[in-house]
């Protein structure tokens, strides 16, 4: 072989090489990115929070853990109650983040953290309005009688005030005007869970006092009986489901002769027909006039965990997974899109909303009922 | 420490992906000499056999669905297993947290639920299944009462059929309200239905005339659905034409082909209780295996075979589409009754119904005092049942247990041949005008019951066994009684710890049985096996006599009398 013809050929030889080699290494070091990446997200600490159970199988759905692992912010939660929370609320031993469900029990956590001066900021990525789940015929009575009208098909708004006097003058169903399709002796009343344990119930508390009040319940003296006069729509009930899903359930499973209105989060009975769990063609939601709107409060007490809370609010896989689960978000499209398919009729937008009275003014009308309740 | 590095991971990226290099590749490096893949390989994973128990303690009703212990561990690898009681004593196991499961399955838990200690117990509960409580008329007899015709029988409240019973028309069969579900929330109809109040039923509101009207109907007694279907099957006719029970075990019945003649089952207006099968963790360490039982229950494969297998209304609407055919159409909403939380309602109306509205007991013990009773403490045994239904603890099953007002007791000891019989008579308390209440026993009471424990004290133990001779005594004495005082409920509990070594053998008592007056045949034989009693000889008893076999060899005694009460 010639002596250029040599060069060539070790010139080739040797960008052959390299190539390979920079092929080699390139691949090589890809595959360690990868690895790299994936060790990041393996080693990236996890989010302590507490959490209430209305965000519970949202955390547990797998595309949220992908996403918060790849976002490096994974987290581990542990359920508790919302009204217990504010009693974790310790210097130095402090949860990562909390999220109750309701204003209510975030600002008793607010309250706890201020006189602890740890600083917590907060937001609301998910939102579901409390409402009446009920049932055409019973519906229709309700508008016969003034007390409800229709806001769209299937959808009806109720006048919580006269419903309210309804129930206080203990009238019963067959007493009022056009009740034929549910004439029965049992007395007009919401079922809704036990108010002792539970914050669907006090959100009912929380309306009707509003209602009876003519305005939100600010005044510890009026709130006092007040409670004691309301405290008959609960007792009367008869046995209350205490679990948080009791009363829905009853609805959905044992229908109109057990839960003729059953108070409930809008998003129990969205989440139920998002998962094609069955809705039948008499079922209806009315919305209270006013109503409540409950805020899941994500309470973030560290740079990681506001970054969480960011990340909740504005990441459009996370809002579309929380509608899944019936929640609202900011974009309420997303929403209606959502239960649109799924022959369920919810209200777009929710007007006429209040806010509930304080914690300690809440608490205090929650003792009056637990005590007449023993009675 | 650990929160300094992953904030920086956050924060100080370049940092962190040299920490997270050298992370890297130190994985890799141990990555070869870790020995984790091969020790998982030489200790295998428990083998299902193994693996923990999962126990539930399930009322009787539930009997139906026992093929869901395989298929739970089938499908999800928790060893479920279920053991059983009646509603009342489940629920006192539960609510004194002396149960021994992990988990209880009721029909329903809303008087454990209702209770502040319940509530802490159930740690988590999740409804399964449906089954509405029903009265189940044998289609001639509902022909009769107009009921064979739905717009009629859309109209029947328990009103109408405490009528009907108090003028002999409903003769029914019904576990017992003290003990059980169904009839318990029976009773509730009645007084409900009788009030007319609008909601949330109290202890005063309990209006007796109905109450007593009602249980003029109650013919056979007893404490579980199994038994009380047997016992159907076989006296169904004009005197026992209607039986009372959860939906699903009417409808098992119509389907079975046993029946002489259908059932026509009737929903009461306003007044339907509906069991919902709540499924309740009891230890938090079981959280897990927990959820998983649950899952599977709720999923479409366990839901459509209870619904198919068991005739239980599914929790899950999606399944519930698919079966509608299994289940009647009742015309119109089925309104439920509503369950009062007011225990001096309930436990007022259970006293009550022991001691004042129930037909009062009348029965015979007869009890085996041959010379092998002074062994092996059984003696002892004895002695302390008898003391246990004459004493005064004042708990649910207690209360059960204990001997009622008016009640009238017949002690028949026995060996060689029949001994001398002693009677005993509770007297009745002082009935209130108007509602219900739990009654404190009277001096009269406490004296009787005294003087019931001082004779089970003075009882003694020598010679052989003549059972038969003396079961045929007890039948003929209750026969006698029978005749003289009809409105008692008469039954002969008798008890045995050896084989019959004297007097008549079974073939003989059976053609002397054979002799006796019909009548004979609503007074059920209770027969207690205990230490070396043969078995298969005491099932061939009640088989002529009618009546039940308790097993009294592995459990004690007086839980053994307690379950008895039940049946009389």
């Amino acid at each position: 072989m010639s002596k250029p013809g040599k060069v060539v050929l070790t010139v080739l030889l040797l960008a052959g090489f390299g190539a390979a080699l920079f092929f080699a290494m390139r691949g090589q070091k890809a595959e360690q990115e990868q690895k790299a990446e994936a060790a990041a997200i393996a080693s990236a600490t996890e989010l302590k929070g507490l959490i209430a159970l209305d965000v519970e199988p949202f955390f547990a759905d797998p595309r949220v853990r992908r996403i918060l692992a790849e976002k490096r912010l994974p987290v581990t939660v542990t359920r508790i109650g919302s009204r217990e929370m504010a009693a974790r609320v310790v210097p130095g031993a402090m949860p990562d983040f909390l999220f109750p469900s309701g204003v209510v029990a975030a600002n008793q956590i607010a309250d706890a953290a201020a006189k602890a001066k740890i600083a917590i900021a907060q937001s609301s990525p998910f939102f579901s309005p409390m409402v009446i789940a009920s049932w055409q015929p019973v519906a229709k009575i309700l508008v016969a009688n003034g007390m409800a009208k229709p806001l769209g098909e299937r959808t009806y708004g109720v006048d919580i005030a006269k419903l309210t006097e309804t129930m206080l003058a203990r009238k019963r169903w067959k007493d009022l005007k056009g009740a034929e399709a549910y004439d029965v002796s049992r007395g007009v009343l919401v079922s809704t869970t036990d108010v002792r344990r539970s914050n669907s119930a006090a959100m009912y508390l929380a309306l009707t006092s509003y209602a009876k009040n003519g305005d939100v319940v600010t005044d510890r003296a009026a709130a006092e009986p007040l409670a004691r006069q309301l405290a008959e729509l609960f007792k009367r009930q008869g046995y209350q489901e205490n679990y948080v899903n009791g009363n829905f359930d009853d609805y959905v499973a044992i229908g109109m002769g057990k839960a003729p209105m059953a108070f409930i989060y809008e998003y129990q009975l969205v989440s139920h027909a998002l998962a094609k769990k069955g809705v039948a063609a008499d079922m209806v939601l009315m919305y209270p006039q006013p109503t409540i709107v409950n805020k899941v409060v994500f309470m973030a007490t560290n740079e990681r965990s506001r970054a969480l809370a960011d990340l909740l609010a504005n990441n459009a896989e996370l809002q579309k997974i929380g509608v899944e689960y019936g929640f609202r978000v900011a974009d309420t499209r997303v929403f209606i899109e959502a239960v649109k398919p799924t022959g369920l009729s919810v209200e777009e937008r929710v007007t006429q909303v209040v806010d509930p009275p304080s914690f300690d003014i809440m608490a205090g009308m929650i003792d009056v009922v637990t005590q007449e309740m023993a009675k | 420490m650990t929160t300094t590095t992953k904030e920086s991971v956050s924060s100080r990226r370049p940092l962190a992906l040299l920490l997270v290099w050298s992370a890297a590749l130190a994985l890799v490096a141990c990555g070869k000499s870790e020995p984790e893949p091969a020790a998982a390989a030489k200790a295998p994973a428990a083998p299902a056999a193994e693996a923990a128990v999962f126990s539930v303690l399930a009322t009787t009703d539930l009997k139906d669905a026992q093929a869901l212990e395989q298929m739970v561990e089938k499908a999800t690898g928790v060893k479920l297993r279920f053991s059983w009681g009646g509603t009342m004593e489940s629920t006192e196991a539960v609510l004194t947290g002396k149960a021994q499961a992990d988990a209880a399955w009721f029909a329903n838990a809303k008087y454990l639920l209702s209770d502040p200690q319940g509530q802490a117990r159930v740690k988590l509960q999740e409804k399964i299944m449906l089954s509405p409580i029903t009265v189940g008329v044998s289609e001639s007899a509902a022909k009769k009462l107009g009921w064979d015709d739905p717009a009629t029988a859309g109209k029947v409240t328990w009103k109408t059929i405490a009528k009907a019973a108090a003028e002999g028309k409903l003769s029914y069969a019904l576990s017992n309200p003290a003990t059980s579900n169904q009839g318990f929330m029976a009773l509730m109809g009645v007084v409900a239905a009788a009030s007319d109040k609008a909601d949330a039923l109290a202890a005063a509101d309990v209006d007796r005339g109905a109450i007593a009207s009602f249980l003029k109907g109650y013919k056979l007694v007893g404490d579980n659905s199994t038994y009380l279907a047997e016992k159907f099957i076989e006296g169904q006719g004009p005197r026992l034409n209607a039986f009372i029970n959860y939906e699903s075990w009417l409808l098992t019945l119509n389907n079975g082909g046993k029946l002489k003649e259908k059932l026509v089952l009737v929903y009461p207006k306003e007044g339907v209780s509906t069991a919902d099968y709540p499924f309740m963790l009891l230890q938090e360490s079981r959280r897990a295996d927990y959820l998983k039982v649950v899952a599977y229950l709720k999923g479409g494969e366990a839901q459509t075979w209870l619904a198919r297998q068991t005739l239980r209304r599914p929790i899950s609407a999606e399944v519930a589409g698919q079966v509608a055919d299994l289940f009647p159409k009742a015309g119109g909403t089925l309104v439920e009754l509503a369950f009062s939380p007011d225990r001096q309602l309930s436990d007022g109306l259970i006293d009550a119904y022991l001691n004042e509205f129930r037909r009062p007991i009348a029965s015979t013990f007869v009890i085996d005092t041959s010379g092998s009773m002074e062994g092996h403490g059984r003696r002892a045994q004895l002695v302390q049942a008898i003391h246990y239904i004459s004493g005064d603890d004042s708990s649910l099953t207690g209360r059960l247990a204990k001997l009622t007002d008016r009640e009238r007791v017949w002690m028949l000891p026995f060996s060689d041949r029949p001994r001398q019989m002693t009677y005993f008579e509770l007297p009745a308390g002082r009935t209130k005008a108007r509602g219900v209440q739990i009654q404190e026993d009277s001096e009269a009471k406490q004296k009787v019951l005294g003087d019931v424990r001082d004779y089970a004290d003075r009882l003694s133990m020598s010679g052989g066994t003549a059972l038969y001779d003396s079961v045929l005594v007890a039948l003929e004495h209750m026969l006698a009684e029978r005749k003289k005082n009809p409105g008692y409920q008469y039954s002969v509990v008798a008890f045995t710890d050896g084989e019959n070594n004297q007097g008549r053998n079974l073939k003989a008592f059976q053609e002397a049985y054979a002799q006796l007056p019909e009548d004979v045949r609503a007074i059920p034989v209770f027969m207690v096996l205990f230490g070396e009693a043969k078995e298969a000889d005491l099932k061939a008893m009640v088989q002529i006599t009618g009546g039940k076999v308790f097993d009294a060899r592995k459990t004690p005694l007086y839980a053994v009398f307690k379950d008895i009460r039940a049946y009389q």
